[in-house]
């Protein structure tokens, strides 16, 4: 069997420590089911441009506002529906959107 | 397990978010969980980076403050009941306003090490019935045994 496909991602929130976390925790969860392995990386606003520049995620997911010129033409996906349970499956349609057209 | 009954404070006074989180934060402060620096970064935090959830088809929303670890003495979760919601941003987008009457406040210094109760507490943000359980208790024992076979 062919090794899975790691899927390097990043997670941002306020503080880069707990809701991060559990965001990282869950879109693992959910790249693990799909087949894939999840390589997640936790941060604050202020790291991202950083982190985004030595990680080279193939997405960011936030739970914070973010600069969107800090990107750097990496896909961002609004990541709160995670955490109140409201908007799981159209977080999860837009990271497969977004692994779908990085054709992995 | 990252509840402390110590840190459960029901039918607290307050106007503002900013009150709410000073009132709660003092009390980590008090039992030695965190440290002096704790309730201006709980606020500064909060202002910043709001963490006001929604709850689903209730009459209040949630907080979930925290801050950083050089601020933390010990982990622990608290709980914090007000009289009354009051205004909290959303995480996330600041621009919708909430109004948060549970806070359930955080100290942790290892995420990575808590991440089984931190997807519990997750769970938790998502049971609306279980949260005005809490909101309706009369006493912290009370919210204790509704929280922690959640939590546990």
């Amino acid at each position: 069997m062919a090794r899975p496909k790691v899927v390097k991602f990043l997670t941002v929130c306020g503080s880069g420590i707990v809701t991060s976390s559990m965001i990282a925790n869950i879109i693992s969860e959910f790249l693990e089911e799909e087949g894939y392995e999840p390589e997640p990386s936790e941060c604050n606003p202020s790291e991202m441009a950083n982190f985004i520049a030595r990680v080279r995620p193939m997405f960011v997911a936030n739970a914070s506002p973010i600069d969107a010129d800090e990107l750097d033409g990496t896909p961002a996906i609004p990541a709160i529906g995670l955490i109140t349970g409201l908007g799981v499956d159209e977080f999860k349609d837009k990271v497969r959107e977004v692994l779908q057209a990085a054709g992995i | 397990m990252l509840l402390r009954k110590d840190l459960i404070r029901l039918n607290v006074a307050a106007e503002t978010s900013e009150e709410a989180l000073r009132a709660m934060a003092q009390v980590f402060v008090d039992t030695g969980v965190a440290k002096e620096s704790y309730p201006d970064a709980i606020v500064l935090r909060e202002s910043k980076y709001p963490t006001g959830l929604p709850v689903q088809d209730k009459d209040f929303d949630i907080a979930t403050p925290h801050t950083f670890a050089e601020h933390v003495n010990e982990e622990a979760m608290g709980v914090c009941v007000l009289q009354h919601p009051v205004q909290f941003q959303q995480m996330g987008t600041p621009e919708i306003t909430l109004h948060p009457q549970i806070l359930l406040m955080l100290a942790i210094v290892d995420p990575q090490a808590q991440i089984k109760t931190l997807r519990k507490i997750m769970k938790l943000i998502q049971n609306p019935d279980a949260l005005s359980a809490v909101r309706d208790a009369k006493t912290p024992d009370e919210v204790y045994d509704i929280l922690s076979p959640l939590l546990a």
